[in-house]
């Protein structure tokens, strides 16, 4: 018998979904444009550049929502690693993933109302969504509107360090939301997180 | 009878190889004069300058000087320094009949033409032009120097700068197309002027790419040893951004063409001329970064793949056992 307990309240999970759903999008097309070439057979030119724009400026609004919306209800506060023994945690976390699920063992850190995240999670979440994502959005936006952008930086064109940064981050963003895709799997049953994120209620083990 | 010195095939060899010896000398001479010709030439044209300039038109230098005439023949001296042809003297072109003051009525007529230094390439601009869609559209015929203004214009290969060449050959093109007046100067009558940014609004910010990007970058023919000057219309006209945008960009056979390859290695970027330059998406790339940033995003693939494999066959040999 299993415990059930509501973690998610539905602006959380349309902001999440929404979210991955833009981020699939701007992956795929953020691809097609840097890669661009006779042989990128993934989205044509043209369209990737328009539904680029379109969809980082969703973004753009949508983090914006995010950020409101985490600081009026308070949930900003899951982000955050209490101390103490935050690195000891994350120690307990890494070995549970990179050994102890390989023997069966019950995860660490389960999730409860109070703490959604565990001390690893709460670190790589804070750094992507109040950093990296950021970084990938402010750095769109002067892309979006190159006028912005510095004339000259470090003897070069303004856009390419801003450039950079972006192609960067969004990397960096692509491969947290394969393995954030994967360990999603972790859950009492492999679906169990992804059916959590849907309907708000959580399977405990 | 004395015995001939050349036979009739060897004098005529002869002559031909005097003749290109004194054509290439003059030509020579004429475009890396030495010092003191040099100075010869900017004390002359000093004088010329005198009235065909913005000052003179201030302060008339003569009394009997037609102002309203002289206003359309004036030459910004700075500008002619900067050009390619500010090494010669301005009797170099405008030869007989300029001595003196009035004018000779028929001075004009006599100013060289272009092709009279430019022989070479004229030949070849002018069958290009035959089949540009200039050819066709025009009431007045076209010369050289409806675009280039041989008082300013600099060679592309001496500006080198993309953002120079970018901004001489694009003031050209929209000095008629972003203008009615001047449009309407050589354009048929009733032909209207199609609007630059509604005949571009597929290019996202397009009025960006004019201050980054020539014109004829896809309004002509790729030629792979000078610029075309077939003018295409909209319809032959390059409309594929990977063109541009993409590993093999044009722009590097073209308007990037003239920057000294030590120069395009320097950072180690394909394309990377375009590095000091407009930063181009899709043709700006590192291929170690890319390399590093492709392996990083499989590796992460390929091991969230291993770790689910060996969760899964973990779980199995589990029940197994417990089966057992």
């Amino acid at each position: 018998m299993t415990e059930r307990i509501y973690l998610f309240p539905l602006w959380l999970r349309l902001w999440h979904w929404a979210n991955a759903l833009l981020i699939l999008v701007l992956g795929v097309t953020g691809i097609s444009l840097h890669f661009a070439g006779p042989d990128m057979y993934l989205v044509d030119f043209s369209l990737a550049v328009r539904i680029h724009n379109v969809a980082g400026l969703a973004l753009a609004a949508l983090y914006g929502f995010f950020v409101i919306a985490n600081a009026v209800s308070g949930n900003w506060w899951q982000y955050v690693p209490k101390s103490p023994g935050v690195l000891q945690r994350c120690w307990t976390q890494t070995r549970f993933y990179l050994w102890g699920v390989f023997k069966g063992e019950h995860e660490p850190f389960p999730m409860t109302r109070e703490a959604n995240f565990n001390a690893l999670q709460a670190i790589i979440y804070w750094l992507v969504m109040y950093l990296l994502l950021p970084i990938t959005i402010v750095s769109g936006l002067i892309y979006l509107n190159p006028q912005w952008a510095p004339a000259r930086m470090f003897g070069l064109d303004g856009l390419l360090p801003v450039a950079l940064l972006h192609y960067l981050s969004a990397a960096v963003i692509l491969m947290f939301a394969i393995s954030h895709v994967y360990l999603g799997t972790m859950g009492a049953r492999p679906t169990s997180t992804h059916k959590t994120m849907i309907t708000g209620w959580h399977e405990a083990e | 009878m004395p015995e001939r010195m050349f036979s009739v095939a060897q004098s005529g060899w002869l002559a031909v190889c005097l003749w290109l010896l004194l054509g290439g000398s003059t030509l020579a001479a004429a475009f890396n004069p030495t010092p003191e010709a040099l100075e010869k030439n900017r004390q002359a044209n000093l004088k010329c300058l005198a009235c065909h300039s913005e000052a003179a038109l201030r302060q008339p230098p003569k009394v009997d000087l037609d102002l309203k005439k002289l206003r359309g023949l004036i030459v910004d001296p700075a500008a002619f320094a900067a050009s390619s042809h500010a090494r010669l003297a301005c009797g170099k072109c405008h030869t007989e009949g300029y001595a003196e003051h009035p004018h000779a009525e028929d001075a004009k007529d006599m100013t060289s033409t272009c092709d009279d230094c430019h022989s070479k390439q004229a030949r070849v601009i002018e069958a290009e032009f035959e089949q540009s869609v200039h050819a066709d559209n025009l009431t007045e015929p076209m010369t050289c120097l409806t675009c280039h203004n041989p008082h300013r214009m600099q060679a592309a290969k001496n500006l080198k700068q993309p953002d120079l060449i970018v901004a001489q050959d694009n003031r050209v093109c929209l000095g008629c197309h972003d203008s009615d007046a001047t449009f309407a100067q050589y354009a048929p009558e009733k032909k209207t002027r199609p609007l630059t940014d509604d005949a571009h609004a597929w290019l996202p910010n397009a009025r960006m790419h004019w201050k980054s990007v020539r014109c004829v970058e896809c309004h002509t023919p790729s030629n792979p040893n000078t610029q075309s000057h077939q003018i295409l219309s909209k319809d032959k006209a390059v409309k594929d951004c990977v063109a541009c945008h993409s590993r093999d960009s044009l722009l590097s056979a073209r308007l990037y063409r003239h920057l000294a390859e030590e120069d395009q290695r320097k950072y180690g970027f394909i394309n990377s001329a375009i590095l000091g330059k407009p930063y181009v998406v899709g043709a700006t790339r590192n291929p170690l970064l890319d390399g590093i940033v492709i392996a990083l995003v499989v590796l992460t693939l390929v091991g969230m793949l291993a770790h689910g494999l060996v969760r899964y066959l973990a779980a199995r040999l589990r029940r197994r056992k417990q089966h057992d």
